[in-house]
């Protein structure tokens, strides 16, 4: 019973973690939007959402830059 | 709704429930093909009722009992997580980092294991149920969690959503009966790219809303946002191509 939970667990956990970082990375940039939104005015609530978009574009960036930089580095130390 | 609406709010669903749909039709052939097919089609509509429990019990009743501001917030979040996933693959597909998926691979390579389990003719085929059970519900599950994302806005968006699905289903399983192979045409690491773009679009999007920010236009920025979501991975794409020695290119590309 365990063992099937466990697969359950792994492949949910799998549809939406790949790389932990860039998980980690979009809860915390969700986790700020909402908190912004939620101490902000009106005005700084209304645009809540682009801060989230700038905040995605730039993780998504440097996560996957990060990644091709790390392959490069191993490539060049062999 | 009329026709031309709901094939437009229908699409989003569409695209992203064929590519999963080609992921496990060519499994399905593959156990079918080598096998027989009463085990696999067994295990695959085995499969197609747990997910209609799936979908019937969770996605009703996301749509149905949760506040809207509180379940756009949710699903905001399930579809950035998502999304990002998928789009963080695709660009590193693209870009030569990772290897391309290959349907024709995966189908030669399923075949060889299938035919290495051997099969007695006088039992039932477990192993070709199993299989194919395990690929229908894993890439279904996708499927679900696809349609009951698109879906969150209330019930007219799930209908359209569920319309979507099974439109590719019915598109998909019908391309694949008829050919008899796996469906390699088909130009999946395009359509992850766009979908896993789309996705994390909707999910800022529905996160947005969900916090009450306003977006200009309301569902017209999309594609603004989706416009800027594909140029910045383009641009990610062509940095790490530059940067990459072709050595390394090569090598990740017969992964």
């Amino acid at each position: 019973m365990s063992k099937a939970l466990r697969a359950v667990w792994d492949n949910t956990y799998g549809l939406l973690v790949d790389d932990g970082q860039l998980a980690l990375g979009a809860i915390i940039a969700l986790a700020v939007t909402w908190l912004v939104a939620q101490i902000g005015g009106d005005t700084v609530r209304e645009n809540a959402g682009w801060l989230l978009y700038l905040m995605v574009l730039g993780l998504a960036v440097a996560n996957i830059y990060r990644a091709g930089r790390s392959v490069h580095r191993s490539k060049m130390l062999r | 709704m009329d026709l031309v609406t709901l094939a437009i709010a229908a699409t989003p669903s569409f695209i992203a429930s064929a590519v999963e749909f080609v992921e496990a039709t060519t499994i399905v052939l593959a156990v079918g093909l080598t096998r027989g097919w009463r085990a696999p089609l067994a295990g695959s509509a085995l499969a197609a009722l747990t997910l209609a429990a799936i979908i019937a019990t969770l996605g009703v009743a996301l749509v149905t009992v949760i506040p809207e501001r509180f379940l756009l917030g949710l699903v905001g979040t399930l579809l950035l997580l998502f999304g990002l996933r998928w789009l963080r693959k695709a660009v590193l597909r693209f870009a030569g980092i990772v290897a391309l998926h290959n349907e024709e691979e995966i189908y030669r390579r399923e075949v060889a294991e299938l035919r290495a389990q051997g099969l007695k003719k006088t039992e039932w085929d477990w192993v070709g149920t199993v299989v194919a059970y395990k690929a229908v519900l894993l890439e279904g599950i996708e499927v679900a969690f696809i349609v009951i994302s698109f879906g969150a806005k209330g019930m007219t968006a799930l209908n359209a959503a569920i319309w979507g699905a099974v439109a590719a289903g019915v598109m998909v399983i019908g391309l694949a009966s008829a050919l008899r192979q796996p469906l390699t045409a088909v130009p999946e690491n395009l359509l992850k790219f766009v979908v896993g773009a789309m996705l994390t679009t909707f999910g800022v999007f529905w996160f947005g809303e969900g916090v009450g920010a306003e977006w200009p236009g309301d569902a017209a920025s999309i594609p603004f946002i989706l416009g800027g979501l594909l140029l910045a991975c383009w641009l990610t794409v062509r940095l790490l191509r530059g940067i990459l020695p072709e050595g390394a290119r090569v090598e990740a590309r017969n992964v």
